[in-house]
C-alpha cells in the first residue's frame, strides 16, 4: 500500500471512529459532490505540517448537536452546531495524528469556524479529500500536508 | 462522600459531555464547575476547594499544560489531581503532562467508561466510594 492510500485509510478511521464514539453518527463514504453550510478548519504542525478542513451540512451538525448533548432539534442553537463542529476537527486531527505515528508530537492550532454555503467536490486541489453520507445528510474532509524537508 | 469536580475545556460542547458523563456513571459528585480555559479556572479556583480537575489541553489563552505548571507552583493548589482529557495523545505529550504533574490521562474520543475509572484511580477512591491506598506512581496508572 502505498503512503498516501495509508494515510487517507488512517485519517477516514479517525472519522469514523469520532463520529462514531461522540456523535452516534455512522458515516458511508461517497462519490457525490455535496452543498455545505460551514467551514471548520485546523493546522498541525511538528515532524509533518498541514491543515485539515470539514465542510459540514447544516442537518449533519444539528444531528451531531442532538446526539452529543442529547437535545431536541429546535434546542440546537448556531453557536452549539458551531461548538460541536470544531471539537469534531480537534478530534479527528488529534486522533489521526496519533494513529499516524504515535512517538512524534504534533501541535494543533485552536480550531477556526466559518459559517458559509458552497459546493465541496472530491476533486478539490487537496491532498485527501473524503466525502461522507449519513441517513442523506453529507459532509466533506480534506487535508493538505507537507513533509518537513 | 461526594467530591467537587472542576471541568476545563473551550468546548461549551465537551464540558456538557464530560459533565453528563460523570454525573451518570454513578461518580459521586458534590458541586461542579466549568472553566473555558487554564485562566479561568485559576480564577475559579482562588475563590472554591475542588477535589480534582479535568481539563484539556489545546485551549487558548493559559493551555493544559500551562495551568498545570500554575498548579504545581500554588502550595494550596498543588495536591489537586489534575485528569488531562485531550486529543493531543502522543506518548511524549503524555510523558509531558506526567512529568508537569498531571495524574491521569484519557485520549478523545473517548468512552464514557474511561473516565469514570480514572475519576476513581486518581482520587484514590474505589468505585464503592472507600478510599483505597494506591502504591502507584502516576506513569503507571491506566491511561
Amino acid at each position: 500500500m502505498d503512503n498516501m492510500k495509508k494515510t487517507q485509510e488512517v485519517l477516514m478511521n479517525s472519522i469514523f471512529e469520532v463520529f462514531e464514539k461522540m456523535f452516534f453518527v455512522f458515516l458511508e463514504p461517497l462519490d457525490e459532490d455535496i452543498r455545505y453550510d460551514m467551514v471548520t478548519s485546523i493546522h498541525f504542525s511538528g515532524p509533518m505540517k498541514g491543515d485539515i478542513r470539514a465542510y459540514i451540512s447544516k442537518p449533519i451538525a444539528s444531528i451531531m448537536v442532538e446526539n452529543m448533548l442529547g437535545m431536541d432539534s429546535k434546542e440546537v442553537t448556531d453557536k452549539a452546531m458551531e461548538d460541536c463542529a470544531k471539537e469534531a476537527l480537534n478530534m479527528i486531527a488529534g486522533s489521526f495524528l496519533n494513529k499516524l505515528d504515535s512517538k512524534k508530537v504534533f501541535d494543533l492550532s485552536i480550531p477556526s469556524y466559518e459559517k458559509k454555503t458552497g459546493k465541496f467536490s472530491k476533486s478539490s486541489d487537496a491532498t485527501i479529500a473524503l466525502i461522507f453520507d449519513s441517513d442523506g445528510q453529507q459532509m466533506g474532509i480534506e487535508m493538505n500536508m507537507e513533509t518537513k524537508k | 462522600m461526594s467530591f467537587n469536580v472542576l471541568i476545563v475545556d473551550d468546548s461549551n460542547s465537551m464540558r456538557a459531555v464530560i459533565k453528563k458523563i460523570i454525573t451518570i456513571s454513578g461518580f459521586q459528585m458534590d458541586k461542579c464547575l466549568e472553566a473555558g480555559n487554564g485562566r479561568e479556572a485559576m480564577e475559579l479556583l482562588a475563590q472554591n476547594w475542588v477535589d480534582v480537575i479535568v481539563s484539556d489541553i489545546n485551549m487558548p489563552e493559559v493551555n493544559g499544560l500551562e495551568l498545570l505548571d500554575q498548579l504545581s507552583n500554588n502550595d494550596m493548589l498543588k495536591e489537586i489531581p489534575v485528569i488531562m482529557i485531550t486529543t493531543e495523545g502522543s506518548e511524549e505529550r503524555m510523558k509531558e503532562a506526567f512529568s508537569r504533574g498531571a495524574k491521569g490521562f484519557i485520549k478523545k474520543p473517548f468512552l464514557p467508561e474511561e473516565i469514570k475509572k480514572v475519576l476513581y484511580q486518581v482520587i484514590g477512591v474505589g468505585q464503592d466510594g472507600q478510599y483505597e491506598e494506591d502504591t502507584r506512581s502516576s506513569d503507571e496508572l491506566d491511561f
